[in-house]
């Protein structure tokens, strides 16, 4: 990467950055009070008792598990960076290979579903992959943490809260409608808009998916006598698969929608050569 | 603002800052330089590929001219053999020559010498005769007896011939 084209991305990411937190205060009008449901199974879908206290906002408890899988994500990025980067070696050891295997495979996955464009779109979809993998495995850890009216509860996945499942939705359609304006102008932005449904489809999917989890396994917990031992089976095997699942399908269809509108439209001049040769 | 299922726009651009951070430090911190070291090593080794291809071509083009060397050494050597079979053969036919004409010589002197002693022996021979004539007669003209004479001669010559 040259020098111009560094400082630049870290301006465009900065000015993001800012954007955000600038939408974030304009929009943080206070909010009336959600009324009180005892159902659980309505509270795991609409967070509208259980609200945490977030800087002075009243969050869903997914926001703060989403900012301590960053954090997480983080410190652990950090570590294998200062520690382990430098010590890489030509013929990888275990963790190495771990490393190595999970790049190659998202590079891979960006190459193979936009061969011409791909550089953004791994760094995005190795992001994205690992968030939500980690992000839905998360909640198996059951971090506790208290609630504004006074109450305990277990740190859910990210993506079960619709905040968070449609941030990464529309973030991804977002990125796509990016990626297609920068690679390929006007048709890269008709080819996306085309597919208007997308960041409905994918952020209900990724909320519905994990959401589902979530209430098979509460309905699992409910009855007392099935609330031993077969939750160890049943949640970490739902989580585990829920995990992979859906990261696969995220970074998938992403990978697939951004090569798409990448992929440089032929001339018709040049159409019409090809035919005349063919021929 | 209200919005059904409970979605709240700003905690939406929470979650979109959370992850455009995530996305930072994952890139920089571990995507980045990850991706640099598979990207250098793979150079690395693909440079190393195109060096080793290039020595095995180069192996190979010398190896064709070595043989190509070869070849004309061998094609020099059977030269050389057929050009020293021809110096042979004809060195052969010279000493055959020389020898032939050595062998003629001798030969030649061998006559001569025979016949220049088959001429010393005819002259020894015919000194003799005379010799003998000479005795003989002298005793014949000594002793006037003819007939006896006539046989000492003849016993004479007799004895010299088996002499010789």
């Amino acid at each position: 990467m040259s020098k111009k084209k560094r400082i630049v991305s870290i301006i465009i990411f900065f000015v993001l950055i800012v954007a955000i937190v600038t939408g974030i205060i304009l929009l943080g009008a206070p909010r009336p009070h959600a009324e009180t449901l005892p159902e659980v199974m309505r509270d795991a879908v609409l967070h509208e008792t259980m609200k945490v206290n977030f800087f002075g906002l009243q969050v869903n408890p997914g926001l703060i598990s989403a900012y301590t899988v960053t954090a997480i994500l983080a410190v652990f990025a950090i570590i294998v960076r200062i520690f382990v980067i430098p010590k890489f070696k030509k013929i990888p050891g275990k963790f190495q290979l771990v490393l190595e295997t999970l790049v190659g495979m998202f590079r891979g996955l960006a190459k193979g579903n936009s061969p011409e464009k791909n550089e953004v779109l791994s760094a995005y979809i190795f992001a994205a992959g690992i968030y939500i993998f980690v992000g839905t495995m998360f909640e198996l850890v059951g971090v506790q943490i208290v609630t504004t009216n006074g109450a305990s509860v277990s740190l859910p996945a990210p993506l079960s809260d619709i905040n968070g499942a449609i941030a990464m939705g529309c973030g991804s359609y977002l990125f796509i409608l990016l990626g297609g304006i920068f690679n390929n102008g006007f048709h890269g932005l008709f080819g996306t808009v085309k597919e208007f449904s997308l960041p409905l489809s994918m952020s209900f999917r990724l909320f519905g998916a994990l959401l589902s989890g979530a209430l098979v396994t509460e309905l699992v917990y409910y009855p007392m006598f099935l609330s031993f031992g077969l939750p160890v089976i049943v949640g970490v095997l739902f989580t585990l698969l829920h995990a992979l699942i859906q990261a696969y399908v995220l970074t998938l269809l992403v990978s697939i929608f951004y090569g798409e509108v990448s992929e440089k439209k032929l001339e018709k001049g040049k159409k019409k050569k090809k035919k005349n040769k063919e021929t | 603002m209200n919005v059904p299922l409970n979605i709240d726009w700003q905690q939406i651009l929470l979650h979109l800052l959370n992850f455009v951070i995530l996305f930072g430090i994952l890139y920089f911190f571990l995507y980045k330089p990850v991706k640099d070291f598979m990207e250098k090593r793979e150079a690395e080794y693909r440079q190393q590929h195109e060096d080793a291809k290039n020595a095995l071509e180069e192996a190979d083009r010398i190896k064709t001219e070595y043989e190509g060397k070869i070849a004309g050494a061998e094609e020099e050597i059977s030269a050389m053999k057929s050009e020293a079979g021809a110096k042979n053969a004809e060195e052969r036919t010279r000493m055959l020559e020389q020898a032939k004409a050595d062998a003629a010589g001798i030969v030649e002197a061998a006559k001569k010498r025979g016949e220049m002693e088959h001429d010393k022996i005819i002259a020894e021979a015919q000194k003799e005769i005379a010799d003998i004539v000479t005795t003989a007669t002298e005793k014949i003209v000594l002793s006037a007896d003819v007939s006896k004479s006539y046989d000492e001669f003849l016993k004479s010559a007799e004895g010299n011939m088996k002499n010789e």
